[in-house]
């Protein structure tokens, strides 16, 4: 049970920062198909940064490197998410599209920049940063808690650093006046505009916050299941993260619900096959448990579910 | 050489204007600028590597048969690289059309791999290990993967049209679910121990003939059976989308679904039989990919043919004719990407950033084709230069 929690917990929350990143995206008026694209290369920009700096050796300064690294994905995301930005907001691209061609671009740049690094840095061109795994701590008293106390061990260093900006991110999105002119370029931009908002430049900002996020969820991401950034990142968890929050109905109360429940779901069912000792091609068939689960609940609850309503639109000052 | 023109400095405003030409044209001229502009974004690159760029791009085409190599080894020819190059090109070119019916109909079909895997993975297990001979087993492969694949879309359309959940979700989900579910079976009763990957299929079921040597050309090279269907199929739909009741139904529905349903269209049926002729064709592009240009499936990994095909249709611009253009053009970059990494000595990944450029720039068009009508009102004359400089801004940025 344990067991259940901690890698669940581990799993969820850095899909629930990329989530909240395609929210502010989406929520903005912006599509954002591009969260993987954006989480991967900040995963990349973050662990190259590392890379750089230590010059491949991070023996002792595994602890510092790690926040510097969480520090660079934030900035790699954001710098790589203006490029959809660029696209989406000034050169009115269609959206759906440019997401899609920001992840292929992901992929095929942070290919190419890690074999190049790796050949100056150490000599031969692997596609892999090895960065170990991230640290952990448990909470002395409460962890002893049955059951609840599992939130409490074994904690990785970046949930809680993830817990607290998600919190900023909800506050700012929900109570600030930045967050209130965002949503409203969501469901009517004219609006904004007449009441002397700018919805590019919104919209823009919105956008790089999504990067930002997500870089940071795909440098956990890589400190956690992969301990290295590798092209083992695409995993889909981009994607799974546009689902979560569609799921939680572009709110980030229900996302984070999303979240959990695929976290939950996923190590669950890794746990099963272990008690169970089932053969391991079974894992597969538990691992489509959180995917299934998904579509039987939407089939109930996805009838109340609304976009925001400029979803998609390019914003056009002069139309009506 | 259309565009030449605007790499000269200064002036050409006008000349670029008549060469990009009436909406008309600007739907072949824009891609092919959007090309070229990725074109000198990659030289630039490859320049960088301390490389000569043409060096390269004639060793993408040598690679993909268009160009002759200087040597070749024996039973080797043009022909050989040209017809592996076609056995890559066809599966793209049905699953960039699959997209494009279902962007007609305003609907985002993300789940061609998991179509196509699903479709690849039931004709594998039915007919691909069958003792069926070639002239049965070969059209029966193509009926499963039409059928699957239409299937499985159909279910997408109809979970959207019932219950209102986001065909991209669902999608979505459904990859997870047949990676999965296609891994389990093939580990569990079809997997070929040293591969790793399921068992070969049978040679008659395999939709391309592999090393077939021919004699009076003192040759052995591929022969992709499937590549004859795809200019029909291609001109098919462009038949269905152009000229039938059908096809304006699902492209009214994808451009104003309240007028499509005051207009007394069924707009639930048009979303289902749209994403289920997309998912026959993505069925389609399913099988020839895993029962043609391969002859095995590599259990948990989605094809990126099918995430490709999504940008491939866009440079298209969701034309049919313009997708088997576009679709050729990756496919020579990404056929070529061997030899060019070989003979030139930068990493092999270079071609996968040369293709997300060719996208990025196409993704473009659209501003290109504003700034462009833009320019003209204001008459052709000063206003086109920052639309230039702009452009280039994106470049820089990749």
């Amino acid at each position: 049970m344990n067991t259940v929690i901690i890698d669940g917990l581990a799993f969820a929350i850095p899909l629930f920062i990329i989530a909240i990143g395609g929210i502010y995206s989406e929520r903005s008026g912006v599509t954002n198909l591009a969260l993987e694209g954006f989480l991967g290369f900040g995963a990349f920009f973050g662990a190259a940064a590392v890379m750089v700096l230590t010059g491949g050796n991070l023996a002792g300064i595994e602890i510092p490197m790690f926040f510097a690294a969480l520090a660079f994905a934030m900035i790699g995301g954001a710098l790589f998410a203006m490029l959809h930005a660029l696209l989406c907001v000034p050169f009115k691209a269609n959206q759906v599209i440019s997401g899609v061609v920001i992840n292929i671009l992901a992929t095929a740049l942070t290919a190419f920049f890690t074999s190049q690094i790796n050949t100056y840095l150490l000599g031969k061109p692997t596609n892999k940063f090895v960065l170990g795994i991230c640290e952990r701590f448990t909470v002395p008293v409460i962890s002893k808690i049955p059951v609840l106390g599992a939130f409490f061990t074994d904690v990785y260093y970046f949930i809680p650093i993830i817990i607290v900006v998600a919190l900023f991110m909800t506050y700012m999105l929900y109570k600030s006046r930045f967050g209130l002119r965002l949503r409203a370029c969501g469901d009517n931009p004219h609006a904004v505009d007449a009441a002397g908002g700018n919805v590019s430049r919104t919209r823009f900002i919105a956008v790089m916050i999504s990067g930002a996020l997500s870089g940071l969820g795909g440098i956990c991401f890589a400190y956690s299941i992969s301990s290295s950034f590798s092209p083992s990142i695409y995993a889909g968890y981009g994607f799974l993260a546009i689902a979560a929050l569609i799921f939680g109905n572009w709110k980030i109360g229900p996302t984070l619900a999303a979240c959990l429940f695929f976290g939950f779901a996923r190590s669950g069912g890794h746990q099963l096959t272990q008690t169970l000792s089932l053969p391991s091609a079974f894992q597969d068939v538990i691992s489509i448990l959180p995917y299934v689960l998904t579509l039987l609940l939407l089939v109930f609850f996805s009838s109340t579910n609304r976009a925001p309503r400029a979803l998609g639109e390019i914003y056009d000052k002069g139309k009506r | 050489m259309r565009g030449k023109d605007n790499r000269l400095p200064n002036p050409i405003t006008r000349g670029f204007l008549g060469v990009i030409g009436n909406e008309k044209r600007q739907s072949i001229s824009i891609p092919l600028f959007a090309i070229l502009l990725s074109l000198v974004a990659a030289s630039i690159v490859i320049l960088l590597l301390g490389k000569n760029p043409l060096t390269a791009i004639t060793s993408f085409l040598q690679g993909s048969g268009i160009l002759p190599k200087p040597d070749y080894a024996a039973k080797k020819s043009i022909l050989t690289d040209f017809m592996s190059m076609i056995n890559m090109w066809t599966p793209m070119i049905f699953a960039a059309l699959a997209v494009a019916v279902a962007l007609k109909t305003g609907l985002f079909n993300i789940g061609v791999s998991g179509q196509m895997l699903v479709a690849g993975f039931v004709a594998t297990i039915t007919v691909g290990y069958s003792n069926l001979p070639a002239a049965i087993a070969m059209p029966l492969v193509l009926v499963i993967g039409l059928v699957c694949g239409g299937a499985v879309g159909a279910l997408i359309g109809w979970l959207k049209h019932k219950f209102n959940i986001n065909e991209v979700v669902t999608s979505i989900m459904l990859n997870y679910i047949f990676q999965y579910v296609t891994s389990y079976f093939i580990n569990s009763y079809y997997v070929n121990p040293v591969s790793r990957q399921s068992q070969p299929i049978s040679q008659a079921a395999r939709l391309t003939l592999v090393d077939v040597n021919i004699a009076s050309l003192g040759l052995k090279m591929d022969i992709p059976l499937a590549f004859l269907l795809t200019i029909p199929v291609a001109i098919l739909v462009l038949f269905l989308l152009n000229r039938t009741r059908l096809g304006y139904e699902l492209k009214i529905v994808g451009l104003n679904q309240k007028a499509a349903k005051y207009a007394g269209i069924k707009v639930g049926r048009s979303m289902v039989s749209s994403m289920a002729i997309s998912g026959a064709l993505a069925g389609l592009a399913g099988v020839t990919l895993y029962l043609g240009y391969y002859n095995s499936i590599q259990p948990r990994v989605l094809t990126s043919v099918g995430f490709d095909s999504i940008a491939v249709c866009l440079l298209g611009n969701s034309h049919p004719i313009g997708i088997l253009f576009s679709s050729l053009l990756i496919s020579i970059i990404s056929k070529g990407s061997n030899y060019m990494s070989s003979i030139m000595g930068v990493p092999q990944e270079i071609a996968q950033v040369i293709t997300g450029l060719i996208l990025l720039f196409s993704a473009c068009g659209a501003y290109i084709r504003f700034r462009v009508a833009q320019a003209r009102e204001d008459f052709p004359g000063k206003k086109l230069k920052p639309r230039a400089q702009k452009v280039k801004e994106g470049g820089d940025e990749a």
